[in-house]
């Protein structure tokens, strides 16, 4: 465990010096990683990049991902203290909703999934209660 | 239909503490409705997450059986290039080499993939970060902490595209993730056809991601597109293309796997040529 918090310092700080992240987003990264640390306990692979921005309320957001059939996957979506209650949710090439499993707490959530197929998916973010913020969201695979 | 995931039990225990709402028997039926046109084409992408890391490819891999990653391993390539984008290609063909030398938990691999991503990222301006991290990974390579490598891979790359973003030459990091993605397709499509299954082929089908890599080399800037290693690049992207754009419900054949294998192997030797 202490191994593990290290390396999110050690990836937290370089991000930090290296890309020259705001506050906001070193903060909204912060809490991304603590839910994905968890899965890291888990046998998941922390993807070491981060999709960051500013979120709105009802404003949603939208990323494109490629995923492999048989992996297990988890995206992890935390926010700046203003975001109260956020929502991760997946969809296939085409669009359609899938379904995952669900997590949510205030300023964070993740969506688990393990793909029947390989291919892109999409990956919705939406504020659902609270002010604009911050986000960032990434994912580990297994 | 999705598999359903195990609740990683320390999230599980922290969030029921926090009161959270966490870790449903079953994934509930999806509600909402579809994303429109207009969203699915505004979609973001960007190269940090829209495109997998060789490890998410070889994890795909392991899960077929039990690959000989030793036999995957595949002979030392040149670190001596004058092209800055023939540099770059083979840096991120370098970085699947680490990942497959991790899987094939042989240390002195890793050490010398290690070594030759820092001698030919060097040229490219690269700091002392990408040097520490080849020491890590000389480091990580002697105690056998494999998990640890095969994310200090993906970090060693992202380092290198950092730098390449704070020196100017952001065109190049495409060419790194594109570098990475061939040979780990190559060593993807290498297993397939020895051990060729309908299931496993269909691993194969990766459109969105051909295409991304396309439009960014597309708009790369001329000098770049006419380097001689990214012409071949963009050529042998275009034919692999119709080697991984089946539909969902129709896999390759043995032959189309074996081809794609064929394919990519030659590109990736044509890629590593000294001399373009």
């Amino acid at each position: 465990m202490k191994t593990l918090l290290l390396s999110l310092a050690g990836a937290l700080l370089a991000s930090t010096t290296l890309q020259a992240v705001s506050n906001d987003e070193v903060a909204a990264r912060k809490v991304a990683y603590e839910i994905a640390g968890a899965f890291t306990n888990e046998g998941f692979k922390m993807r070491d990049g981060c999709w960051s921005g500013k979120i709105e309320l009802k404003k949603a957001q939208i990323i494109q991902v490629n995923l492999y059939a048989g992996n297990q996957y988890w995206f992890s979506l935390g926010a700046t203290g203003a975001a109260k209650k956020l929502s991760v949710s997946i969809y296939d090439e085409t669009g359609k909703p899938l379904a995952f499993e669900p997590f949510t707490d205030e300023g964070k959530a993740a969506a688990g999934f393990a793909p029947a197929a390989s291919g892109s998916y999409y990956i919705k973010v939406e504020e659902l209660e609270g002010a604009p913020a911050t986000f960032c969201l990434l994912y580990s695979y297994k | 239909m999705i598999r359903k995931l195990r609740t990683p039990a320390v999230l599980a225990l922290a969030l029921a503490l926090a009161g959270a709402s966490y870790g449903a028997e079953e994934p509930p039926v999806p509600a909402g409705p579809a994303l429109t046109p207009e969203e699915l084409s505004g979609a973001v992408k960007i190269d940090a997450l829209t495109i997998p890391t060789p490890g998410e490819v070889l994890a795909a891999i392991d899960k077929l059986g039990k690959p000989d990653w030793a036999s995957a391993i595949r002979p030392p390539i040149s670190t001596n290039y004058s092209s800055r984008a023939q540099m770059a290609i083979n840096i991120g063909g370098l970085v699947a080499d680490g990942y497959i030398a991790v899987e094939a938990a042989s240390p002195q691999q890793v050490k010398n993939i290690g070594r030759d991503i820092v001698t030919l990222a060097r040229p490219l301006g690269v700091g002392q970060d990408i040097i520490n991290r080849g020491k890590s990974l000389v480091e990580f390579a002697d105690d056998g902490r494999w998990d640890t490598l095969k994310e200090e891979f993906e970090a060693t790359q992202n380092e290198v595209k950092t730098s390449m973003r704070e020196n100017k030459d952001s065109e190049l990091i495409t060419l790194v993730t594109l570098g990475g993605w061939i040979r780990a397709t190559q060593a993807m499509a290498n297993y397939v056809a020895a051990h060729y299954t309908e299931d496993a082929a269909k691993l194969l089908r990766q459109p969105g991601i051909v295409h991304f890599l396309n439009e960014r080399l597309a708009a790369l800037p001329e000098k770049v597109r006419d380097d001689n290693a990214v012409r071949k690049a963009r050529a042998g992207l275009a034919t692999m293309e119709k080697a991984i754009s089946f539909p969902a419900a129709t896999p390759p054949s043995k032959e189309a796997v074996q081809n794609l294998d064929d394919l990519a192997t030659k590109l990736l030797k044509d890629l590593a040529v000294k001399k373009q």
